[in-house]
């Protein structure tokens, strides 16, 4: 399925973060 | 075969979102497996993690997984009514394809520590199971499913547990998940074939499979052998890629196919590069064995009649049993000193059939539960 890259992004700073 | 989704386990834990990005950045997770109940100490999920949530949901591709509701406690707990309020308000705010819980009950005096372990196939069990399932349709009001077991203390009770998921099922229309490295555990742990295990299964009510890896355990009690576990902390074996290529094409009504692995086991590079190639092997397994132009979106396990739940059952004697095991369980030095407080205990010459435990398989249980009682 396709996410779009503001998700995706917000992902890999939330990954980051967690 | 209705086209079939090719999905993971996705929680919120920096080391399985990392290793699942980069499939998401190629847009091959097709659905995701949420854990609804395990985040019980987190005080707020991320915007971010819900709108990834969110995103699935609104193309009805995410599903969810429960792991503490303890579907066969004799007793109806307060923390499982909890439980289900939880349920019935995450359904709210998501839509969920379907819900899933384990079978077994939980060790642990704690509700949310201890392990599912199984409990005698009785009259009982099966009514307290099926009232348990009840509940959980009426919270959600999605098809509800159960996943076959990895733990199992005789060949008896690996027999007769596909037999049993299908009574239970029964009244709720629910659908199994096949988790192939719990059969993978089985196989080895009882020395059984593949072919005379699946056949004790009923295929027809698997609409989701699990696959994903484990560990070998040495046994003091049976040097000579290895006892698989359920470990979920490495990658998936070969044995159960052959599996899942042996059993895809079998279950009619499949949906998903979940790959699995916890964050601890994704925690190097090296280890997120197995996980992102499992996924690609999966999904070509998965590929080869779906009809892409069958997007059939009925839902063939929903309840074919309303369902009437009154006062929860319960079995004090059972949860009384219950109670004993894992006291025995969690406190033994050995499963020496396990076997000869089972003997001793209201167990013995009972439907739990200790006397036909493998002692390989106490020895195990002792150390699952030791382990999560922590």
């Amino acid at each position: 399925m396709k996410l779009s890259k503001s998700l995706l992004s917000a992902i890999l700073i939330g990954i980051a973060i967690q | 075969m209705p086209k079939v989704l090719s999905a993971v386990a996705c929680n919120l834990d920096a080391n399985i979102l990392a290793a699942c990005l980069p499939l998401m950045e190629e847009s091959r997770i097709e659905a995701i497996e949420w854990s609804f109940d395990a985040l019980y100490k987190v005080k707020e999920v991320p915007a971010w993690f819900r709108e990834l949530l969110t995103t699935f949901s609104n193309e009805k591709r995410l599903i969810g997984h429960g792991v503490f509701f303890s579907l066969f406690s004799g007793k109806w707990l307060p923390e499982q009514e909890n439980w289900l309020k939880h349920l019935e308000q995450t359904a709210a705010e998501f839509q969920f394809d379907h819900i899933t819980e384990h079978f077994g009950f939980m060790t642990g005096k704690d509700f949310h520590r201890g392990a599912p372990l199984n409990i005698p196939y009785t009259t009982a069990t099966l009514n307290i199971g099926r009232d348990r399932l009840k509940r959980i349709y009426e919270a959600c009001k999605r098809p509800v499913g159960l996943e076959n077991l990895a733990f199992s203390y005789s060949l008896d009770e690996v027999k007769r547990h596909g037999a049993f998921l299908e009574q239970l099922l029964e009244p709720v229309n629910g659908f199994i998940i096949l988790d192939l490295h719990n059969l993978y555990c089985q196989l080895q742990n009882f020395n059984i074939s593949f072919d005379e295990m699946i056949a004790l299964y009923p295929l027809d009510r698997v609409r989701e499979i699990h696959i994903s890896g484990g560990s070998w355990d040495d046994s003091a009690a049976a040097p000579d052998r290895s006892i698989r576990r359920d470990t979920h902390d490495d990658t998936v074996p070969p044995e159960v890629f052959q599996l899942l290529e042996m059993t895809i094409a079998r279950c009619p009504h499949l949906k998903y196919v979940v790959l699995e692995q916890l964050g601890n086991g994704l925690v190097t590079e090296e280890s997120k590069r197995c996980f992102y190639d499992d996924f690609l092997q999966m999904e070509e397994i998965v590929r080869k064995n779906s009809d892409e132009n069958d997007a059939d979106s009925s839902d063939p396990f929903l309840p074919l009649s309303s369902l009437l739940t009154g006062t929860a059952v319960e079995d004090m004697t059972l949860y009384q049993q219950q109670l004993e095991l894992s006291a025995i369980l969690e406190s033994s030095a050995s499963y020496t000193e396990a076997m000869h407080a089972l003997r001793q205990s209201s167990l013995a010459n009972s439907d739990w059939r200790i006397e036909q435990w493998e002692p390989y398989m106490i020895e195990t249980a002792v150390k699952i539960a030791q382990k999560w009682k922590k």
